[in-house]
């Protein structure tokens, strides 16, 4: 790898990505492709019931198929682990089944054997007999419903926010995050005008291209074990708890991950591999369908009440928001996720009073965790169709009613926490210039209906986490970057390594990034959130810093002017004799936090940085048939400066287009908690026909300070507008308000021909 | 998946012998695209398939008859049929319909016997095929017969073959020809994203002389459980000048004759509105081509 030494400034260069030759011709390593000897292949038993305690698992027709290793169920685990539950909220996930199934779909049983045909075949003729338990599918139900899917919450250590939940019973509210400021029913006593609604978002996957898939490989005294996760070192912890094993017998590792968007943080089908792994004493293999998928996680399906104070000239006093998280029956991540997005469910707006409860509600279906968003793009959709309503109702141009009560700089946010570097009017200023707002609009003719919306949203980091990284500079000036960052498809390898170069003074192309090996590769918290560039972008910068240290330091001792690798080289040759030696330069960063107040929610320091997206929609209405055409969609961000702008712009495309998918066809639907269509013929993600007429996607020239040379994160900045700037558009063409997504053309033709009065009768 | 016998006989009557009438696990297979499908969601565990891929040299061609009717093979695949110069001399609409059917790997394979066989009611085939009045070969082991699209696909997921019957081909009658004047269109409509299983498909086919549309065929697909025939309104864009008035008058007869089906891609209700206002949308689209 002698590639052209590029000597400007690495910051800011469109590198090419690092892996893209590889990917293009099929020689990129996944998981997937990994063949080893003595492999035994899992297929899974699934619950049909969403809730019921398990009488008895019938599982000797399965034994009996010749080819099979061994059927594993929820009691053969518990004699290898004793408390076989997992998660990183809550320990409420049983690695199989134990005594209840508590959604349809839940893994009741393994079957094990060579070839997993066999497997599989075997899988269908266990049966299981349960008593059935009455079952709770709606969040705002499960709420207050006497119907329980735990007995007792059983909160892990990780999260302080979660101790008062210990060993309470008879709830299903898995977190009660509350922010109090202010006075609001005094506002909306008093108050020129009040605007309340209900809002809804359903159920959706993630769908990464590589569905989950995890080998575990039992070693002497340890295990390894080759998986797609965004979050080796959590897995490792996690594992290494479940086993009571030191974490330095367990190794994780990754290669090229097929997509993760959020499904591959903290454990999924890890805990199940190794435990069949270790009582098999045989390497597990599970590679998941893309039908299974649906069943281990996916986005939180939500109802949002929201109400609103607004003066006389249009200035929002009061907010109170009420948000129901459907959870599933495992909170997995969920908690965090109504937590760090719930406390931003007033949006970017300056509220004097302010009052917010958001609740993860345990249901009967699957888990719902982390969504490339977080649960932003839900509090977005909601808030953002409500504020303009609001706009249109006092007859005020939404933009403008925007830019009147929007945070701008130093101004404080409902939780206490002061703006710093959250460009939030700069992009509205931005998508409307793109836009022409205040141009003449052509709003179509006949039954072809034109509109247009705008809408903004804003994200906190989650905080506090740590990152470590190490790089390891060669004799030849080359380095290696050693971190646990994982590149999903979102271009972080070559950001990172532009990261080290620019430190150096060499170019991006002499540093290599090694996939996780958490043998090697130092802790890191996980790659959600957007929260690398922030957090393994300090890493690396300090890492990269302590080497040049000692670089300069070697070369000061060898008498050579440090300059590029050539020097370095150099430098290294005249003090060991040979092309000899490394220089190791660690580094790692915490972000500053504050907790919120348990009773207030308030904090002075609630996030180490904002991120900001906004988007612009104009599209046309087909209004004999409710089908919509996205003639342009214009996404603006403040993502601090761009390391990369070619990465930074397909990230927010790729999150913009990912929620257009969750704004116009995606759901997953389910009759009395069964789904109906887990598969993709059935679950429509958008194709290359569904994109836009246009797209466009603008990074703000703006700097982070706190950030690694002025970045931060923009995973996930492009999601957060689009669902309610589609359906604010959809409003100005046709003036028909929806509030459930997905806006199918059905749902828009019903709102038509309600809004005419004749409902569509069925 | 289980382990199936998989046979490659080379020539028909090699094929049908493989066949059987009394075996319900014994299954012909052309391009896999919908069998393997339903094998790997385990709603079909054949113990046999009997592959066709070998007889594609001899069923698979695409050819004039001496009475001037076009005969699709059928092994032909559907991207021999999107991408056959004939076909897009006499039946352009199957051209069109193909450009938006699937994607081209399972275009690449799917065959025409496959997308007739299978019986999906939302398949877009079928109601093209019909509006142009075609009629199916099948072999079987007593010999040859003939059926219309109508007395093929008998219900949801159901023919009129038996089990050792194999299609052979498609033949569309010279009449049905563009060079007889026949304007044709297929118009599918997709809800959840482009490239969909329709919700609704519309063909349309109709003599147009003198600015005055006769022998009107309209067969819907996708929003009911089998391709059906509108004769209603068949009845009143026949000898009208396709106005706008006709057109709405029309719609409203199909949406009244017809029986909508509740599914994934939408409410009876909804896919009656969409057939409705489809149905001038695909007279239009024929008309345009004229
Ligand atoms: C991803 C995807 C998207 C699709 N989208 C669409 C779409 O938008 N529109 C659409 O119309 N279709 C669509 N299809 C369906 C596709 O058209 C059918 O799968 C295809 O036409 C079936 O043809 P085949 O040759 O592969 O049939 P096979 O899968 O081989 O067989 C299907 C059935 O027909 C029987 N059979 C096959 N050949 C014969 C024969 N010659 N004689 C008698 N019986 C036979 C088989 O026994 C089986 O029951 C889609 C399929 C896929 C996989």
């Amino acid at each position: 790898m002698d590639a052209k030494v590029i000597k400007e400034e690495q910051i800011g260069r469109s590198v090419p990505r690092m892996e893209g030759a590889a990917k293009v011709t099929g020689r990129a390593e996944y998981i997937h492709n990994i063949r080893l000897p003595g492999v035994l292949h899992g297929k899974m038993f699934r619950s049909r019931i969403a809730h019921g305690r398990i009488v008895s698992i019938d599982t000797s027709a399965a034994r009996a198929v010749a080819g099979v290793h061994s059927v594993v169920t929820g009691e053969d685990i518990q004699r290898l682990i004793a408390e076989p539950y997992y998660g990183p909220a809550f320990h409420d996930q049983p690695v199989l089944a134990l005594h209840k199934v508590r959604y349809v779909g839940e893994p009741v049983a393994v079957v094990l054997a060579t070839d997993p045909h066999v497997a599989e075949y075997a899988a269908g003729l266990i049966t299981a007999q349960y008593e059935e338990l009455p079952a709770v599918f709606n969040e705002v139900e499960a709420a207050t419903s006497p119907i329980h899917v735990h007995d007792e919450l059983k909160p892990a250590i990780t999260f302080p926010d979660l101790k008062h939940l210990k060993g309470k019973r008879g709830t299903n509210i898995a977190l009660d995050y509350k922010l109090r400021r202010g006075d609001v029913e005094a506002q909306f006593a008093s108050a020129a005008h009040v605007f309340e609604h209900e809002f809804h978002t359903q159920h959706i996957m993630h769908t990464p291209f590589e569905p989950f898939v995890a080998l575990a490989e039992p070693m002497d005294d340890s295990i390894t074990i080759h998986t797609s996760t965004q979050m080796p070192a959590y897995v490792r912890l996690e594992i290494a708890r479940l086993l009571g094993w030191p974490e330095n017998k367990v190794k994780v590792r990754t290669a090229w991950l097929g997509g993760g968007f959020g499904a591959k943080v903290y454990v999924k089908i890890e805990p199940m591999v190794v435990a069949l792994a270790l009582l098999a004493r045989r390497p597990v293999k599970m590679s998941l369908t893309m039908e299974e998928q649906f069943y281990v996680i996916g986005k939180h399906a939500t109802t949002f009440r929201i109400k609103s104070a607004v003066t006389a000239d249009g200035r929002i006093s009061a907010r109170k928001c009420e948000v129901f998280w459907n959870g599933g029956a495992y909170a997995d991540i969920g908690p965090r996720v109504s937590q760090k997005s719930g406390f931003t469910s007033t949006g970017p707006y300056r509220i004097e009073h302010a009052q917010i409860d958001s609740a993860e509600i345990y249901t009967n279906l699957p888990p719902a965790g982390a969504f490339r968003g977080f649960g932003i793009p839900q509090l977005v959709w909601a808030y953002e169709s409500h504020t303009d309503i609001i706009a249109r109702a006092l007859n005020i141009d939404p933009l403008e009613f925007r830019r009147r009560n929007i945070l701008r700089e130093g101004d404080e946010h409902p939780t206490g926490t002061a703006m710093r570097d959250a460009e939030f009017e700069e992009v509205l200023v931005r998508i409307s210039a793109r836009m022409g707002w205040d141009q003449p609009f052509d709003r179509g003719t006949g039954t072809k209906r034109r509109g247009r919306g705008i809408a903004i949203g804003v994200k906190a980091s989650i905080a506090p986490t740590t990152s470590f990284a190490l790089v390891n500079v060669s004799a030849d000036g080359s380095a290696v970057l050693f971190c646990n960052t994982i590149d999903m498809g979102q271009g972080s390898n070559t950001s990172m390594a532009q990261l080290v170069a620019q430190v150096l003074g060499t170019s991006s192309e002499r540093v290599r990034v090694t996939q996780a090996d958490t043998d090697v590769t130092p802790f890191d918290m996980g790659t959600l959130g957007s929260r690398s560039m922030f957090h393994m972008g300090h890493a690396v910068r300090l890492a990269a810093e302590h080497a040049r240290e000692q670089l300069e330091a070697l070369c000061a001792e060898t008498g050579i002017e440090y300059q590029d690798e050539h020097s370095i080289a150099q430098a290294f040759r005249k003090k060991f004799g040979m092309q000899a030696g490394n220089i190791f330069g660690v580094g790692h960063y915490t972000s500053r936090y504050q907790p919120a107040d348990h009773d207030t929610g308030m904090s002075k320091e609630i996030t180490p940085f904002w991120m900001i997206g906004g988007t612009g929609i104009e599209l046309e209405v087909d209004t004999e048939t409710g089908h919509v055409t996205i003639l342009r969609m214009v996404n603006v961000v403040d993502a601090g400066r761009a390391v990369n702008p070619r990465v930074v712009d397909t990230q927010i495309s790729g999150a913009a287009l990912m929620q257009m998918g969750a704004t116009l066809s995606e759901e997953m639907v389910f009759n009395e908690g069964e789904l109906t269509n887990p598969s993709l013929a059935f679950y429509k993600i958008p194709g290359m026909r569904d994109m836009p007429v246009a797209i466009e996607n603008e990074a703000l020239e703006a700097e982070t300070r706190s950030g690694p040379f002025g970045a931060k994160g923009v995973g996930e900045s492009g999601t957060f507008g689009v669902s309610p700037a589609i359906a604010n558009a959809i409003d100005d063409a046709i003036g028909v308000r929806l509030y459930s997504l997905p806006l199918t053309p059905e749902a828009i033709y019903r709102g038509i021909c309600a809004a005419r009065g004749e409902p569509l009768v069925d | 998946m289980t382990p199936f016998e998989l046979l490659e006989p080379q020539t028909l009557p090699e094929a049908l012998a493989l066949l059987s009438d009394d075996d319900a696990g014994i299954r012909p297979i052309g391009g896999g695209t919908a069998l393997m499908l339903m094998m790997k969601a385990a709603v079909l565990a054949p113990t046999r398939l009997v592959s066709l891929r070998g007889l594609q040299g001899t069923l698979g061609s695409i050819a004039m008859t001496a009475d001037g009717a076009l005969h699709l093979g059928g092994l032909a695949s559907l991207s021999a049929l999107e991408h056959s110069a004939l076909v897009a001399q006499h039946a352009p609409v199957i051209t069109r319909a193909m450009t938006h059917l699937s994607n081209v790997r399972v275009r690449n394979v799917a065959t025409v016997g496959g997308a007739l066989a299978h019986a999906d009611p939302h398949m877009d085939l079928p109601p093209v095929l019909a509006a142009l009045d075609a009629r199916v070969q099948i072999a079987g082991p007593l010999g040859t017969r003939e059926l219309t699209i109508d007395e093929l696909i008998s219900g949801y997921y159901e023919t009129a073959l038996k089990r050792n019957e194999i299609i052979t081909g498609v033949q569309i009658p010279a009449s049905a020809g563009r060079a007889a004047g026949r304007c044709a269109a297929y118009l599918k409509c997709t809800t959840r994203a482009a490239d969909d299983w329709p919700a609704l498909g519309v063909a349309v086919s109709f003599l147009y002389s003198n600015r005055t549309i006769s022998d009107a065929r309209v067969v819907i697909g996708a929003a009911t459980d089998r391709p059906t025939r509108a004769r209603a309104a068949e009845a009143l864009l026949s000898q009208s000048m396709g106005d706008a008035t006709t057109l709405q008058k029309a719609g409203d007869a199909l949406a009244a004759e017809v029986q909508f089906t509740t599914d994934a891609q939408g409410s009876a209700a909804y896919k009656r509105q969409l057939a409705r206002v489809h149905l001038g949308r695909a007279v239009n689209a024929a008309l345009a081509q004229t």
